[in-house]
């Protein structure tokens, strides 16, 4: 090689690192990406693995499910469960524990009537441990669920039946101040015997192979790539439903979602932290809120966390504010204790609303704390190789590096940071192969014990194997409790003692980001934040 | 035109004598050639030039690769900061030469186990030949058909993360070429003279090996190694792609090009540097590997 | 030859078996379940589904069950997708990341091979600074980063085509783009140099010598002598293609092989991850016997039942 044709050489990677460096952003004009108001496209992040009622776990599928079937009851966008199937909303007993519900004239995309006989189907299809629904628990509550599930008693047992076409009658095994809420999830919608039994085990499987009752039907599903939903004339609220077409793009990578978004080949999408400051301060950015709650476990199999001024000082020892302001960026709160900030309290209330919460965060005594409790364990410094483990996105490395340098800073403490899969997350949650592990919850249904509960002394999901006899006792209680506001007060008063004994760390109250664009309207979530709800959503768009 | 044909050949057989009788002789030569390759030299320096910033830049620098200033993020390039700063304002500089550092690390790590893996099995087959070539041999083409892609992913998820466990995945098939070239240099030289003298002379399997067949593989391996350590680099940038690998805030050149790739449309200058940075150790590394070929290897030089 | 063929035909069963073998323990040695709502369920519910799915078994029964449905040719079914046939999914996929890894190799081979004979032929001139810069700059960039210039560039910021995801022939050609760079790198140098080899040979003067014009005699002696050992790299590129396929896919949202295989092992999926594996290990030995065989074809001189082991 001689000198002229290395400078060439070298010309031709500078001028490329140049132009890489110079070239900014210039948007498009904004228009639909289906090209008329009557289209929507949207895309997701997995292919949903089916689209099974029975089976159904991911939030892909449930966003499809959402919108394309019906339970007896419909969120509406204040969280609150309307009349869907059901003609209103059911009488209940005097004991709660029986709810009636009578069903609307509905009809399926085949035009056949959508019958009680429907729901009974579809629940106990769920709980028969052939059909291995991994979702089955959450019809425990109805009398005999569970013990059906486990092989126990005869589909008959169970408290669902079907008083004649259009009557639904459930019992309840323990009065559950929730039904209500759990009758609008996708586990809870009716399904059609003779479609299930027609296509055996290729049913869900394909868009043809199933039949729907919501606002929408799924035309077309290309694995892995797409899926398409239109318009469901056979839908009994179809009056409501303005767009013709729902289009749903697969596509895993965040970054080309954005750049899908920014050429106007999508409406709407979500994104990580990481995009959100391309969006910052437009009208595309959308708060998705979520009921879930992040928090970090810590190991008291082990002596250094059993320690009660230990816990206290990793708690005021992370600045929880800034973790959300300025690593996550997604809107999430800061979090003082467990339960969302819209998690239902009671009739007119929010739990926060009745039992505010206080994010700790202080040095200062953080260090107090961290030393008073070294000084008690007769430790001079801190025990070698601490682990804090968490999953390996992104932003969840992200939230383990700050929350390490917090650590660092703030008390001296030095932990490892471990990022791993998912699986091995849980895995690693289960057996106790921590010190300090980052974990969340969303919750199910919009009501206290879908947290409380998971903090019981041996509970499977207390993995820091926190335990409190006052706490168990107040839960316990609260389970079959019924009457609600001595109920409530009860979850309040469990919530301040975990807080108070450093069971958890409170981290924060998740939300995700969404891009929309800005002629999309009436578009919203379920209370939960798993999915849209696109029957009343149009397109505002003039050239 | 006939005197002329027969000449070169002599002249050829000539040195090959001498360059055989005389070991440093060869190494002068391959060091002249090398010099004379501006191509090559320009790789060395340039891998010279990363290697000394990759161990000494932070020096430059008041800042380290892990603290973080939430109220510095995102910076462009100043005073302060040379390559501006990351999303948990953590200084780029510092961060890049230490991802520079832990890429190298990595690479370095894999390829000499990739080394002492290849070459002990390598040199065993060859050297023995027989039998327990053939059944090495079966091994080596069972290996070679694995697709390593799988079995790296899989190995990562199985072990912890951090360097070591990279390095340790990246040779599980990363090995089997250095073996093959070995082999295939040892088959050749075990037949000649030099060997069957030494062994007339009573010399064991291990010294005929160490003392006189290992140094006589050495420019091959040598070669093979200057164009395994970019591959690593990759295959390790590859990894961090997919989310598997290091122990943050611990981050190598991957890592922080999957990071500032995230940012490319608000602050481009996050990937330039790790980006570039990669370019030019794989440039560097391709650079003075094909000058290495042309000095080790004279057969193939063009 | 035939012989020769049967041998490695045997070969490779025995390899498929090894490594189909050690795939299964070392997927069903991977922390966790393959169930998907593994985070809420509750224990005895998570047993009582294993149970169902036969999954709480010996690990050397649900291997001889495994193979026995290999034996009828059944991959068996999906855990993650569940219900879905492996066979179906595999190729539902394959034909997408085989048609962008085709057409970036095809793209390769032209645009790499054209550059190296232009490079060897006029060596030193412009033409050949730029043949080598382009190459040097291919190996020297990773192909997610190329792939996601492309995209936001190409795709957003000129819109002259789609930035990513699936359905029409426009879809194709960024991914097979990123794909062919590493390609072009890697064959336009391997052509230059066996060129520049071969036009330096007697014969071609010789032949020169005797009259024929320049472009007769890079036609038929030099080109085709310089080819014969280009075919050999076929191979590692096959291989590499599968490689970048997998996360030029994913950011290109290509329903390919590559992203079901990711997601597989991520999400514990021991069918697929065993399907998939089983996939890629067939293609790669394939391809390898078919260039042995190729190359034995193309060169006389070589007999193929010679180069065992070389």
């Amino acid at each position: 090689m001689n000198k002229k044709r290395l400078l060439s050489v070298l010309a031709f990677v500078l001028i490329c690192a140049l132009l890489l460096a110079s070239c900014g952003f210039e948007g498009n004009a904004i228009k639909p990406a289906g090209g008329d108001n009557r289209t929507f496209v949207l895309a997701e992040s997995a292919e949903p693995p089916n689209l099974d009622v029975s089976k159904s776990t991911d939030e892909v599928s449930s966003r499809i499910l959402n919108n394309t079937m019906e339970g007896l009851l419909r969120q509406d966008r204040n969280g609150r469960p309307q009349p869907a199937i059901a003609a209103q909303l059911p009488q209940v007993s005097k004991d709660k524990r029986t709810y009636t519900f009578t069903l609307r004239n509905a009809r399926w995309s085949d035009g056949k009537p959508v019958r009680a006989q429907d729901f009974v189907f579809s629940w106990l299809r769920t709980l028969n441990a052939k059909t291995k629904s991994e979702y089955a628990f959450i019809l425990f509550p109805i009398q005999n669920a569970e013990e059906y599930n486990a092989g126990k008693v005869s589909a008959s047992q169970v408290g669902v039946k079907a008083l004649d076409d259009s009557h639904l009658q459930v019992k309840l095994k323990f009065p559950t101040p929730y039904f209500m809420e759990l009758c609008s999830f996708t586990t809870f919608m009716p399904q059609r015997e003779d479609i299930v039994n027609q296509y055996g085990s290729e049913y869900a499987l394909e868009a043809n192979r199933l039949i729907f009752n919501g606002p929408f039907t799924l035309s077309n599903w290309e694995h892995e790539a797409s899926f398409t939903l239109k318009k469901n004339s056979f839908y009994w609220d179809q009056r409501k439903v303005r767009l013709d077409r729902v289009e749903g793009k697969i596509i895993k990578d965040v970054a080309s979602t954005v750049n899908l978004y920014s050429a106007n080949r999508l409406d709407f999408t979500e994104i990580n932290p990481e995009f959100a400051a391309i969006f910052e301060g437009k009208s595309d950015r959308t708060v998705i809120k979520e009921m879930a709650s992040w928090y970090i476990e810590m190991n008291q199999t082990k002596a250094f966390f059993k320690n009660l001024n230990i816990r206290k000082s990793i708690n005021y020892g992370i600045d929880k504010r800034s973790l959300t302001k300025r690593v996550l960026k997604n809107d999430s709160v800061p979090a003082g204790g467990l339960m969302p900030t819209h998690m239902k309290g009671d009739e007119k209330h929010k739990f926060r609303e009745l039992s505010p919460d206080t994010v700790l965060y202080d040095p200062a005594k953080a260090k107090q704390l961290y030393a008073a409790g070294l000084k008690e364990l007769g430790l001079k410094r801190q025990p070698d190789r601490l682990e804090i483990v968490g999953d390996d996105a992104d932003s969840s490395k992200k939230q383990m590096e700050y929350i390490k340098e917090q650590l660092r800073k703030n008390l001296g403490l030095q932990v490892e940071v471990t990022a791993i899969p998912f699986k091995q997350r849980l895995q690693r949650g289960k057996r106790q192969q921590f010190d300090l592990l980052i974990s969340g919850w969303n919750a199910d249904y919009n009501d206290p014990m879908t947290f409380s509960d998971l903090f019981l002394s041996g509970g499977s999901y207390n993995r820091g194997k926190w335990s409190n006899p006052t706490y168990d006792q107040l839960v316990r209680k609260s389970m079959t409790n019924p009457n609600d506001q001595e109920r409530l007060a009860d979850l309040m008063k469990a919530e301040k003692i975990l807080i108070q004994d450093a069971a958890i760390v409170p981290l924060y109250y998740r939300s995700r980001l969404g891009i929309k664009k800005p002629f999309v309207k009436g578009i919203y979530w379920i209370s939960t934040g798993s999915s849209y709800v696109l029957k009343e959503t149009y397109l505002d768009w003039k050239k | 035109m006939e005197k002329e044909s027969f000449q070169p050949i002599q002249r050829n057989f000539l040195s090959y004598q001498r360059l055989e009788r005389k070991q440093v002789g060869f190494w002068q030569d391959a060091w002249y050639r090398f010099r004379s390759n501006k191509g090559a030299l320009l790789g060395a320096i340039f891998i010279i030039c990363i290697m000394f910033f990759a161990f000494f830049g932070s020096s430059f620098s008041q800042y380290d690769y892990y603290s973080q200033n939430l109220l510095e993020v995102d910076q462009g390039d100043s005073a302060q900061h040379y390559f501006g700063t990351d999303s948990l304002g953590r200084d780029l500089w510092a961060r890049t030469w230490y991802g520079a550092k832990i890429s190298l690390l990595i690479a370095f790590l894999a390829v000499a186990l990739d080394v002492l893996i290849g070459v002990t099995f390598g040199g065993i087959s060859g050297y023995f030949g027989g039998r327990v070539d053939d059944t090495m041999q079966r091994v080596i083409e069972i290996l070679y058909s694995i697709p390593n892609l799988i079995v790296i992913i899989l190995m990562l998820m199985w072990l912890e993360p951090g360097i070591i466990p990279i390095a340790v995945a990246l040779s599980i098939t990363g090995w089997v070429p250095m073996a093959r070239i070995v082999r295939a240099q040892v088959l050749k030289l075990k037949s000649q003279e030099f060997v069957l003298a030494a062994r007339s002379l009573g010399a064991s399997h291990r010294r005929i090996f160490i003392r006189h067949l290992l140094p006589n593989t050495v420019g091959p391996i040598i070669i093979s190694v200057s164009f395994s350590i970019p591959s690593a680099i990759f295959f390790e940038a590859f990894l961090s792609f997919i989310g598997l690998g290091l122990r943050p805030p611990q981050a190598s050149l991957g890592v922080l090009v999957n990071e500032g790739y995230r940012y490319l449309q608000l602050y481009p200058h996050q990937l330039l540097w790790p980006a570039l940075l990669i370019s030019l150790i794989m440039l560097g590394f391709n650079l003075m590997g094909d000058g290495l070929r042309d000095a080790l290897d004279p057969k193939m030089k063009r | 030859m035939t012989f020769y063929i049967l041998r490695r035909l045997i070969l490779m069963m025995v390899t498929l078996l090894l490594i189909i073998t050690a795939t299964f323990f070392l997927v069903h040695s991977l922390p966790g379940t393959p169930l998907k709502n593994e985070e809420k369920l509750p224990p005895e519910i998570r047993d009582q589904i294993l149970h169902e799915y036969g999954l709480d078994q010996p690990l050397y029964v649900q291997y001889f069950r495994f193979m026995g449905g290999l034996f009828k040719a059944d991959l068996g079914k999906s855990l993650m997708y569940d219900g879905r046939d492996i066979s179906q999914m595999l190729k539902e996929r394959f034909f997408a990341s085989a048609f962008i890894g085709f057409q970036g190799i095809l793209i390769g081979l032209i645009i790499g091979g054209g550059l190296g004979i232009l490079s060897a032929l006029y060596q030193g001139r412009w033409i050949d600074n730029f043949a080598t810069s382009t190459s040097v700059l291919g190996v020297s960039i990773p192909s997610f980063v190329l792939a996601g210039l492309l995209s936001f560039w190409v795709g957003v910021k000129w819109g002259i085509l789609p930035p990513a995801l699936w359905g029409s022939y426009a879809h194709t050609i960024m991914p097979s783009l990123s794909l062919s760079v590493a390609v072009i790198a890697q064959f336009s140098r391997y052509v230059r140099t066996e060129l520049v080899e071969v036009l330096n040979q007697d014969y071609i003067k010789t032949a020169r010598a005797k009259g024929l014009s320049k472009a007769a005699v890079i036609w038929r002696h030099g080109l085709r002598n310089a080819l014969i050992p280009a075919v050999t790299v076929l191979g590692p590129l096959t291989v590499n293609i599968l490689t970048g396929s997998l996360v030029v896919e994913k950011i290109f949202g290509v329903p390919g092989m590559g992203a079901l295989f990711v997601d597989s092992i991520i999400n514990n999926d021991y069918t697929a991850v065993l399907g998939t594996t089983i996939f890629y290990s067939l293609l790669i030995m394939i391809s390898v016997l078919l260039i042995d065989i190729l190359y034995g074809w193309i060169d006389p001189r070589i007999r193929v039942a010679g180069r065992r082991g070389e």
